[in-house]
């Protein structure tokens, strides 16, 4: 060990005292920073999983659509299937519709369901709430759960679906008559969006209210694990006839995602300013410390340091704190990731606020997901910052002249 | 061993030029031990950090055995003692000796064994893992001491180092710096107020309006 890490090490912890308060306090500092760092990039990360998790599982890994409708979806289907790595693939089709029940009126999309094939791609069973996927036939409905509570419906009860297509006939002085469709069950994915705007039906259903015959606006796909989607959508288009796409899920959600992204990242940044703001302490301790031994460092230069030495010292002692603060800061921040939900069920009680948080978020479990990458990035920035910390007073030492330093009170 | 010639060293006071040192010269032999006395402000400080290559002269040249005189030789050449004792208060006292060596290399059981030896020569054996504000002043500057002879220098530089200490204490620590680069062939620079202590040196040099009269 070269005598300027020795004496860094000796002067952050001093022989024979137990407690080195200086040192702690800012290891403490960095720490905090690096622990709030930790958590809430874990929970960010944890709430944009979810959000991944949900999209797949509403619209599958890749979708395949037509520029117009797609007549022979069970061609399509088959021309699919033969691309390695695709499981399983549904058909879908879904437009806006008017809802009416009483005297409410709401636009949400309908969606039709291909019965047969849904849960390959979509766990469509784990979202509905007293039904089952069996329930549903060409007469009945499943509404999304905000929907449902905003119509004021009840089980049982049936809806008015008017289509698009209605206004065609209108003009064509035909009178059609808006469907009636019977309430069969509803459904909770657990996205406000889609609870508030989904209306589910069977395919021949859909095909029925909005006029496709027997054509539909595309197919969802399932793909193995571990199945890179866009590679996947890249295969695929490749065996498609003209007119029709593929595109991974990662394609179509590409603001969202990237919003989501931008979020995090926004709140990586903010949060970085409370470990430069430990920096910046650890500089001015360090600072403090230089002018306190001002005259042991000419002592040094006496004994024959250069001034490169002396700087690494002080350099080193920026690094330690940097080191510990961010080992005691990982410990702290993953420490109270694995005890977020008692923490939450305490903080909760103390606020009362179970309702509100469950109402909110959804989740009465706080999502968590801690990735390599994000703690790598944490550790070097934390590490970066208090080895730059230690820069200035390391300058501020180094240009201290041993003669001047020696003779100085 | 040392050689330093027209040593010329000014300062800036506010916009008047201070001339300290007017083209000193001075050869100190192997061995050999030199006492240096003179008035307070006379420039005996300034003088022996020129020659210990501290500060750099505005005119004349220092060296040792024959080669220019710089920081990065130091460790090796040369041991100091200063009024103030300038020990590392996180360090006790062996591992302050061993800063010393430390300057030129991770120390080994060799150094370890050594400085040990050092502080029992200055009467210090019982107090090597004492810190420095558990020692007395005079044990402090004979931990000092022991630190300036740790990499065995050809050479010490000592600025007053009984300046802080009684008179029984400071005889002691002189006694044990004229006896210890004796038994060692060291060659020693004493600056000293104290003409028994330069009585005792083999030769005394007065520095008087910045040359030796
Ligand atoms: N950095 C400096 N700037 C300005 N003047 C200085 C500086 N260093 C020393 N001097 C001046 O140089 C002169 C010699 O100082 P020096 O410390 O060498 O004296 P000294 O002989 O060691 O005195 P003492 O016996 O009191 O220790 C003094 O008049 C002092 O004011
Ligand atoms: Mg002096």
């Amino acid at each position: 060990m070269p005598w300027y890490l020795y004496l860094a090490l000796k002067q952050l912890f001093p022989t024979g005292r137990r407690f080195p308060f200086f040192t702690a306090i800012s290891i403490l500092g960095v720490a905090l920073g690096v622990a709030l760092l930790v958590v809430s990039t874990s929970v960010m990360a944890g709430f944009g999983h979810e959000i991944r998790r949900m999209i797949v599982d509403t619209q599958g890994d890749v979708q395949v659509r037509a520029d117009g409708l797609v007549a022979d979806s069970a061609g399509l289907a088959a021309t699919v299937a033969k691309v390695p790595g695709v499981v399983a693939s549904t058909r879908f089709a879904a437009g806006l519709v008017q809802v009416r029940f009483g005297d409410k009126r709401l636009y949400p999309t309908l969606q039709g369901v291909d019965i047969e094939h849904i849960n390959g791609v979509i766990p469509l069973d784990s979202y509905l709430r007293r039904a089952t996927l069996d329930d549903l036939d060409d007469d009945s409905v499943f509404l999304g759960i905000k929907l449902y509570d905003l119509l004021g419906a009840s089980i049982g009860e049936s809806i008015d679906v008017f289509s698009p297509m209605l206004l065609d006939d209108s003009r064509a002085d035909v009178v059609t008559l808006p469907r009636s469709l019977k309430i069969r069950g509803v459904l909770e994915i657990g996205h406000q969006a889609l609870d508030e705007s989904t209306l589910l039906v069977t395919m021949r259903t859909m095909q029925d209210i909005y006029k496709l015959g027997g054509a539909t606006k595309g197919l969802n796909l399932k793909l193995a694990d571990n199945e890179d989607p866009d590679a996947a959508a890249r295969r695929i288009n490749a065996v498609l006839p003209p007119g029709v796409h593929a595109a991974s899920w990662l394609t179509n959600n590409q603001d969202f995602l990237s919003i989501l992204q931008l979020e995090k990242n926004m709140i990586f940044i903010l949060l970085l300013f409370i470990v430069i703001v430990a920096g910046f302490s650890v500089t001015s301790s360090l600072l403090i410390s230089v002018v306190r031994k001002t005259r042991e460092i000419g002592l040094l230069g006496a004994l024959g340091a250069n001034p490169r030495q002396v700087a690494a010292c002080f350099c080193f002692q920026g690094l330690i704190i940097g080191l510990g603060g961010t080992v005691a800061g990982l410990a702290l921040g993953l420490g109270t990731l694995h005890y977020r939900n008692a923490i939450i069920t305490v903080f909760t009680k103390l606020t009362a606020s179970r309702e509100a948080m469950d109402r909110f978020y959804q989740f009465s479990q706080l999502p968590s997901w801690t990735t390599t990458s994000d703690l790598v990035l944490i550790v070097s920035c934390s590490v970066v910052i208090s080895t730059l910390a230690g820069l200035l007073p390391a300058w501020r030492a180094a240009k201290l002249k041993p003669v001047e330093a020696l003779r100085s009170e | 061993m040392l050689r330093a010639s027209g040593l010329k060293k000014s300062y800036l006071s506010g916009d008047r030029r201070i001339e300290v040192l007017g083209g000193v010269d001075l050869a100190v032999m192997a061995g050999e031990s030199v006492c240096i006395r003179g008035e307070s402000g006379s420039g005996k400080s300034t003088l022996l950090n020129l020659l210990a290559g501290l500060d750099a002269p505005d005119e004349g040249l220092v060296e040792w055995e024959g080669t220019e005189a710089t920081a990065d030789r130091r460790a090796r050449h040369l041991g100091m003692v200063f009024q103030s004792f300038y020990l590392i208060p996180e360090l006790d006292a062996l591992q302050n000796v061993l800063m010393a060596a430390r300057m030129l290399g991770v120390p080994g059981a060799a150094e370890r064994k050594r400085a040990a030896e050092l502080l029992a020569r200055v009467g210090l054996a019982e107090r090597t893992s004492h810190l420095p504000n558990q020692l007395s002043g005079g044990e402090r500057q004979r931990v000092a001491v022991a630190r300036a002879l740790m990499n065995a220098p050809r050479l010490v530089l000592a600025d007053e180092p009984t300046g802080n200490l009684d008179e029984r204490t400071g005889d002691a620590v002189v006694d044990l710096l004229l006896g210890v680069c004796r038994e060692t062939g060291t060659a020693l620079v004493l600056v000293t107020h104290n003409a028994a202590h330069a009585a005792k040196a083999g030769r005394a040099l007065f520095l008087h309006g910045g040359r030796f009269a």
